[in-house]
């Protein structure tokens, strides 16, 4: 801390906590207005400090990001068949772009719509899942948030397609939105979420997107968050989840570069027998940055963690992995696996990870792994043995990378969206080598 | 077909093929035979291109071109097939992808159309069959989990989707049981024709028994020391490489 002097302390502008959330109810307004009074004060996070070391000279949060941003109404995301569809535009769910499913247990509401009771619930809720003191910039959702989506499952509810939430930004006009979600999965319920980011329009915007889990007993969920936003956004992250007894989350983050990608991940498991999987691929190329940082919290004994992130990096990017696995004391028999392998593309990108483990029971298994590479030769050796050129033979290797995670992904839709993306990306990867 | 010179290679400075003579002539199968050490690998290394081994004197001539001229790939689609001793695993790439992109690359090469996914399928099916492979292995990421033997047909199967003009086997035989090596011999028979030839690198004589050579070579110390008819690989397995005077035991590199 006494280096920390030696920084001068520089505070939001305030031009980010501006009044605002008008359209919430009482409760959900006040909980805005706490956290945007604590806003002012929050020292924005520099090259000191630790979790934001590599990404925060990319923020600059500077008066231009600060004001929301207005959409033409024209950005309605894509159509996807055999889903439920939930559109936030800007941060402000568009029901009227939306798909939402008829099932008994199944309530699927605006923040706006909610009445005095639930919003009361819901404000209880929020910013529960999250450690603020590590994710600051995502606190500053709660300090924006205009709207907000809640899926709540009844007990035993199985809902019986995907629910697509497509967070989508007008970027006409440079700004920032703020989308939120909070889900409360019953006892026993089922469900799968799709968050997709993408955007329309070139100008410099930023999103500050959180969502918020709660897994009660036996609760099934698989969340698939998309990164799928261009270059003009900087996008900053979180999500957070807490497991009862038997819950069990799969989770998929996958992403594409741009000027700043942060997703901070993290998930408590509070009941015994949780179970939670964390895939996750970041891909980053140009001069992108992206950098994802998790938590698993095993609080409770007989809990497992299975954890495989892998960046791939071209160009003069940087990926950035930091992983923590946190194993309290009375967490016996927990499993966990961490694994983070990375590739480089190029001699100029660079990859940091780190794993962190901290463990304070003694009978438990903990495992990571985290390696940084270059695409592997005798591999390159052994296709072109077989006449296909260095090129092709590079992105079939930097392909097979990712797809052994994409492969995982339970959605043949995602898969699809994805790989489309990954053939442009490794297209644009390779397009010069070939010399 | 394949006209060796004076061929010399190093690893890493060091010296490993210290002048190699050899002429194939088309549809002539040759055995090179030699214990460990004695430069037999690093030959069809060499000829397929790998970047470890550097070429210090020497020529080699493919069909009357300068093979060592050509990049890895050029010399496969000019026909050279090399079956690994060691085949690599790619997780992630499937074998069908890995078998369709190498093949379709072919026959562009060729001036042939390129295959699409029915036909494609049909073929791939039909020679996984020939090796006795089944269709799921065509599924699986390129050699991924595979065992021993199964790695080695996959080489043939390869081998026989791409039809090379000259097919280079590195210690195709080692680790595998009698039931295998007929498999990997009747593919490798099933090819044999006027225009076709075969480098088979082997230590030992029982692949020899299936795949009948023409001319056997045992090489020693980086130079061939001995060429002669089927017979010479019975005599080796008669007397061992020590009735040759060489000291199977001084196995280097």
């Amino acid at each position: 801390m006494t280096l920390a002097h030696k920084t001068p302390q520089v505070t939001l502008n305030p031009a980010f906590t501006p009044e605002g959330g008008k359209m919430l109810p009482q409760p959900l307004r006040h909980l805005r207005d706490i956290r945007s009074n604590a806003m002012t004060e929050m020292a924005l996070p520099n090259r000191r400090t630790e979790n934001w070391k590599y990404s925060s000279k990319y923020l600059k949060l500077d008066e231009s990001l600060a004001p929301l941003t207005q959409g033409s109404g024209m950005a309605v995301g894509r159509a996807v068949e055999g889903a439920y569809r939930v559109v936030i535009r800007n941060g402000v769910v568009d029901t009227e772009s939306s798909v939402l499913p008829d099932q008994n247990g199944v309530d699927i509401q605006r923040f706006a719509d909610l009445d005095e009771v639930t919003a009361q619930s819901v404000a209880r809720k929020l910013d529960t899942t999250i450690d603020n003191s590590t994710t600051q910039i995502a606190s500053l959702n709660t300090a924006r948030i205009e709207d907000g989506l809640l899926i709540r499952l009844a007990p035993d509810t199985s809902v019986e397609k995907p629910i697509y939430v497509q967070c989508v930004t007008d970027a006409q006009q440079s700004g920032s939105n703020y989308p939120r979600v909070l889900v409360e999965a019953g006892n026993g319920s089922k469900m799968t979420l799709v968050e997709e980011y993408i955007c329309e329009g070139d100008e410099p915007v930023l999103v500050d997107a959180v969502t918020e889990m709660t897994l009660d007993s036996n609760a099934n969920v698989t969340y698939i968050r998309l990164c799928m936003e261009p270059d003009n956004v900087r996008h900053v992250g979180a999500t957070g989840a807490r497991l009862a007894d038997g819950a069990n989350l799969d989770s998929h983050a996958i992403g594409f570069g741009g000027d700043l990608r942060r997703h901070d991940l993290q998930v408590r498991l509070e009941g015994e027998n949780g179970f939670c999987k964390l895939n996750g691929i970041a891909l980053t190329q140009n001069r992108q940055h992206y950098d994802n940082h998790t938590a698993i919290e095993h609080t409770v004994p007989n809990c497992d963690s299975e954890e495989t992130y892998r960046c791939l990096a071209g160009d003069k990017s940087h990926a950035v992995f930091n992983g923590r696995i946190h194993i309290h004391k009375d967490a016996q028999q927990s499993h966990a696996d961490m694994n983070n392998k990375n590739l480089l593309l190029s001699t100029e990108a660079e990859i940091d990870t780190k794993p962190e483990l901290e463990i304070y029971a003694d009978d438990v298994t903990c495992t990571h792994g985290a390696t940084v590479g270059q695409l592997d030769e005798t591999a390159m050796f052994y296709l072109m043995a077989r006449g296909v050129d260095r090129q092709t033979a590079a992105s079939m290797l930097s392909m097979a990378f990712v797809h052994e995670l994409v492969g995982q992904v339970p959605l043949e839709d995602v898969r699809e969206v994805v790989d489309v993306r990954l053939n442009q990306f490794i297209e644009a990867s390779f397009k010069e080598t070939n010399a | 077909m394949l006209t060796i010179k004076n061929l010399h290679a190093t690893v890493e400075g060091t010296p490993i093929l210290k002048g190699i003579d050899l002429e194939i002539k088309p549809g002539e199968v040759h055995a090179v035979m030699g214990p460990n050490g004695s430069g037999k690998s690093t030959l069809a290394q060499v000829l397929a291109g790998h970047e470890a081994f550097e070429v210090t004197e020497g020529e080699v001539l493919f069909d009357g071109v300068n093979l060592l001229d050509l990049e890895v790939e050029e010399r496969a689609l000019a026909g050279l097939f090399l079956a690994f001793q060691y085949p690599v695993e790619i997780p992630g790439v499937s074998n069908l992808q890995f078998l369709r992109t190498a093949l379709n690359t072919r026959r562009k090469h060729n001036g042939q159309e390129e295959l699409d996914s029915v036909s494609f399928m049909k073929l791939a099916k039909e020679k996984a069959k020939q090796v006795d492979m089944s269709p799921d292995f065509l599924k699986r990421g390129v050699n991924e989990g595979f065992s021993g033997g199964e790695k080695k047909r996959n080489e043939i199967l390869q081998m026989l989707m791409l039809e090379p003009r000259l097919g280079i086997l590195d210690e195709t035989d080692s680790g595998l049981d009698i039931d295998a090596l007929k498999v990997i011999a009747n593919g490798v028979n099933s090819m044999r024709t006027d225009d076709r030839s075969f480098i088979v690198v082997t230590h030992y004589q029982r692949l020899l028994e299936h795949i009948v050579p023409d001319v056997v070579h045992v090489l020693a110390g980086g130079k061939i020391i001995k060429t002669g008819g089927k017979e010479l690989a019975l005599e080796l397995e008669e007397h061992g490489y020590t009735g040759l005077g060489i000291d199977d035991a001084e196995a280097t590199g």
